[in-house]
C-alpha cells in the first residue's frame, strides 16, 4: 500500500462514526424530500460547499423533478443514460463541480449537482472517495426507507384484513338483528361499501323484471350515478319470487379510481348471503308466530270439540252402549253420541265432516246445536234431517259436508227408527248370525238444497242383537304398504266378537284398527257406537 | 346520514378544530387533509376532530387520518377524536389509530391535554 492511499484509509477510519451518523440520519428521513436536504447538509458540511440541488426521476415518470436546491435549470447536467450503476463526472464548469447519477433500488434514480467548495480548491482524492461512500449511505438509506414505507403499507393491509374479516362477523350479527327491512338494507349497503372501498352502493328489489323498490348509499344517491359507471361488481339472490340485486360502483384507492378485486367481489357476495339469510329467518320467524296461533285456535277449536263428543254415555236400560272418538288431528271431523230423550228413548248419532280442523270443527257444532234443538221439539226424524240439511247448506262452503247416521232407539220396544244421510251403513247383527247393513236415507247434509226427500226407515232390535255404527275412519285405516282396513275385515271381526260387552268391543276393535296400521300416520278420525241389547 | 361529506372547521391557538358530518372516504379524506395541511404552515399542534355525524369510514378515509398523525408526529402534535360511533371506534382501533392518537371526551377536554 503506498502512502497516499494508507493516509487515505486511516483519514477514512477516523470518519466512521460520522459516517454512521449521516445514515442514521438519512434513514430516519420520513419523505424523499427530507432526505434530499439532510444529504445536502451534509455534503455542504463535509466538502464546504453552499450549492447543492438534488433532482429525482422516479420509475414510471421520464422527467426530473427538483427535491432540494434552487437550480431548477441545472437538469442539463444529469446524465442522460440508462446505465444501473452509479456515475460521477467532476469538474464540469466553474459552477458545477460533481454531477451524480444515482440509480436507486426502485429503479428510480436520484441526480446531484454539487457547486464550488468555498476555498474554490478542486476536489481531492479523498473528498471524491468520501462522496461515494456518502453516495453509498444515501442508496442504503433510500433502501432502508422504502423498505420500511413496504413494512407500513403491509401492515395497514394486513390490519385492513383483520377489520374485513371483523367487520364480515358483525355484518352477519348485526344483519341477524333487523326486523325492519329498510334498516337492513341500509346497513348492509353500508357495510358492502366500507369493506370494499366504495363510494356508491345499491339494492334493487324486482318482481317479474319490474322494479318494486331502490336504496341507496349514500341515502339520496341519483341513480344515474351507478348506472353509468363502468366501475361496478354485483350479486344478486331471489327469494319468494323477488330478485334481490347489490350493486357497488366506483371503488376508491388515494389516486383515483381502482379496480374491483376477487376478494370485493367475495365479500358483497357474502353481505347478499346474509341478507339473504335474514330475510329467510325474519319470514321463518313470521311463520312459525302465525303456525303457533293457529296452533292456539286449534287448541281452543279442540277444546271446544271435546264438549260436543260425550264424556260419557248414558246408561240405557235393558241395553250395554259404548262409544269413542279419535282425532287424527287436533280437531277431528267426527261426531257422535247417545242422548237421552226421557220415556226410554234414545237418540244414536254418528257423523262425518268432509274434512279437519276449524272449518270441520264449526260444523261439527252447528250440527250438534241444531240436533239437540230439533230433538228437543220432537221433530220427526226425516223433516229434522231435510231441515239439518239446508241449515248445514247455508253454514258451509260448498266443498264442505257431513255424512249423518241417527237412530231413535225406543228402549222398551227395541224399535229403531232410522235415518242415513250419506253415512256408511249401519250393522245390525241378528241373533242368527245374519248381517243387516242399513243404508236407507239419501245425501249428505249440506251437499244440495234441492228439496230432495230423505228416506226413514224402520227396524227392531231384539235380545242379542247388536248394532255398530261407524265412521270410514275404521275400514278405511291404511297401513305402511297403503292397504286398507277394509270393510270385509271389519265385518269379520264383528262376527269373531259377538260374545264380548260393548265397551270390551270398542276397546278391541281400535286396537285391532291401531295393529293393522302400524307405524303409519292415523289418516282419519276413529269413531264407532256399539249397542247391544241384553 | 348526510348523501355529501361536509365539514366544518375552527383554527385558534395552534389548534383546528373539525366537526364532520357523512361518508368519510376518499373525497372526504383529501377534503380534511387540505383543511389540515392549510394550517400546517401556521403552526398547528393539535387536530381534534368530532365526528358524532359521521357513522362511516372506508380504510382510504382511514388512511388520510394515519396520513394527518403522522405529520402532527413529527412536529410533536396530536390528534384527538371526538363522539366516536362504537363500529368507528373498533376500526380505528383495529387499524392502529390509536398508537398516536387519543379519544377526548370533549373539545374542552382535548384542548386541556
Amino acid at each position: 500500500m503506498s502512502t497516499t492511499n494508507s493516509n487515505i484509509v486511516d483519514k477514512l477510519s477516523l470518519q466512521v462514526d460520522s459516517f454512521q451518523e449521516g445514515f442514521e440520519i438519512l434513514s430516519e428521513s420520513k419523505s424523499i424530500n427530507e432526505m434530499a436536504k439532510q444529504f445536502a447538509t451534509l455534503l455542504r458540511g463535509n466538502f464546504l460547499v453552499t450549492d447543492v440541488n438534488l433532482f429525482y426521476k422516479n420509475v414510471s415518470n421520464s422527467t426530473w423533478e427538483m427535491i432540494y436546491g434552487n437550480k431548477e435549470n441545472y437538469t442539463k447536467w444529469m446524465i442522460v443514460n440508462n446505465s444501473s450503476s452509479m456515475q460521477i463526472e467532476y469538474d464540469l464548469n466553474e459552477d458545477v463541480k460533481a454531477c451524480v447519477n444515482l440509480p436507486l433500488v426502485d429503479k428510480s434514480v436520484m441526480g446531484i449537482t454539487i457547486g464550488a467548495k468555498l476555498d474554490k480548491s478542486d476536489f481531492t482524492d479523498f473528498d471524491k472517495i468520501t462522496l461515494q461512500i456518502f453516495l453509498q449511505l444515501l442508496d442504503n438509506a433510500y433502501q432502508s426507507v422504502i423498505n420500511r414505507q413496504k413494512e407500513k403499507k403491509l401492515i395497514f393491509e394486513l390490519n385492513q384484513r383483520v377489520l374485513q374479516l371483523n367487520n364480515l362477523i358483525d355484518t352477519g350479527i348485526d344483519l341477524s338483528k333487523f326486523e325492519n327491512r329498510q334498516l337492513l338494507f341500509q346497513l348492509a349497503l353500508q357495510r358492502a361499501a366500507v369493506l370494499t372501498d366504495t363510494s356508491h352502493a345499491l339494492i334493487g328489489i324486482s318482481k317479474d323484471e319490474e322494479t318494486l323498490e331502490e336504496i341507496f348509499f349514500p341515502p339520496g344517491l341519483d341513480s344515474s350515478i351507478i348506472n353509468e359507471s363502468e366501475n361496478k361488481i354485483s350479486a344478486s339472490f331471489s327469494y319468494q319470487e323477488k330478485e334481490y340485486n347489490f350493486t357497488l360502483a366506483n371503488k376508491e384507492s388515494r389516486t383515483g379510481v381502482a379496480e374491483y378485486t376477487d376478494l370485493d367481489k367475495l365479500l358483497l357476495e357474502a353481505i347478499a348471503r346474509q341478507v339473504n339469510a335474514a330475510i329467510e329467518n325474519e319470514f321463518l320467524h313470521e311463520q312459525s308466530l302465525i303456525k303457533e296461533r293457529i296452533e292456539q285456535e286449534l287448541n281452543v277449536a279442540a277444546s271446544i270439540q271435546q264438549k260436543v263428543i260425550p264424556q260419557e254415555l248414558p246408561k240405557i236400560p235393558g241395553y250395554d252402549v259404548a262409544g269413542i272418538n279419535i282425532p287424527s288431528r287436533e280437531v277431528g271431523g267426527d261426531y257422535y253420541d247417545c242422548i237421552d230423550l226421557g220415556d226410554n228413548r234414545f237418540a244414536l248419532v254418528m257423523a262425518d265432516v268432509a274434512g279437519k280442523g276449524i272449518a270441520a270443527s264449526l260444523l261439527v257444532n252447528t250440527l250438534n246445536a241444531s240436533l239437540y234443538a230439533y230433538l228437543d221439539n220432537k221433530t220427526p226424524l226425516v223433516e229434522m234431517t231435510e231441515k239439518l240439511n239446508k241449515i248445514i247448506f247455508n253454514a258451509s262452503p260448498s266443498d264442505k259436508f257431513i255424512t249423518y247416521f241417527i237412530t231413535i232407539l225406543d228402549a222398551k220396544t227395541g224399535e229403531l227408527d232410522i235415518v242415513n244421510a250419506g253415512h256408511n251403513p249401519m250393522l245390525l247383527l241378528r241373533e242368527n248370525g245374519t248381517m243387516q247393513k242399513i243404508e236407507a236415507g239419501g245425501l249428505g247434509l249440506g251437499m244440495f238444497d234441492f228439496g230432495l226427500p230423505y228416506e226413514g226407515e224402520k227396524q227392531t232390535i231384539k235380545t242379542n242383537e247388536r248394532l255398530l255404527l261407524y265412521t270410514d275412519g275404521i275400514p278405511e285405516a291404511m297401513n305402511e304398504n297403503e292397504e286398507e282396513y277394509s270393510d270385509e275385515r271389519m265385518e269379520e271381526f264383528f262376527l269373531l266378537n259377538k260374545t264380548k260387552t260393548a265397551q270390551e268391543f270398542v276397546d278391541k276393535i281400535v286396537n285391532d284398527v291401531k295393529s293393522f296400521a302400524g307405524n303409519a300416520e292415523q289418516s282419519d278420525d276413529i269413531t264407532t257406537m256399539y249397542l247391544i241389547k241384553k | 346520514m348526510l348523501t355529501d361529506f361536509n365539514f366544518t372547521s375552527v383554527f385558534k391557538d395552534n389548534s383546528l378544530i373539525m366537526k364532520t358530518s357523512g361518508y368519510i372516504n376518499n373525497t372526504a379524506g383529501e377534503k380534511i387533509t387540505n383543511e389540515f395541511m392549510k394550517h400546517k404552515d401556521e403552526g398547528v399542534n393539535k387536530v381534534i376532530m368530532d365526528l358524532q355525524d359521521s357513522k362511516v369510514v372506508n380504510s382510504i378515509g382511514v388512511s388520510y387520518l394515519i396520513e394527518i398523525i403522522e405529520k402532527l408526529n413529527e412536529s410533536n402534535g396530536k390528534l384527538y377524536f371526538l363522539n366516536l360511533d362504537p363500529t368507528i371506534e373498533k376500526t380505528f382501533s383495529i387499524m392502529g389509530l390509536f398508537q398516536f392518537a387519543e379519544k377526548a371526551d370533549s373539545v374542552e377536554g382535548a384542548l386541556s391535554k
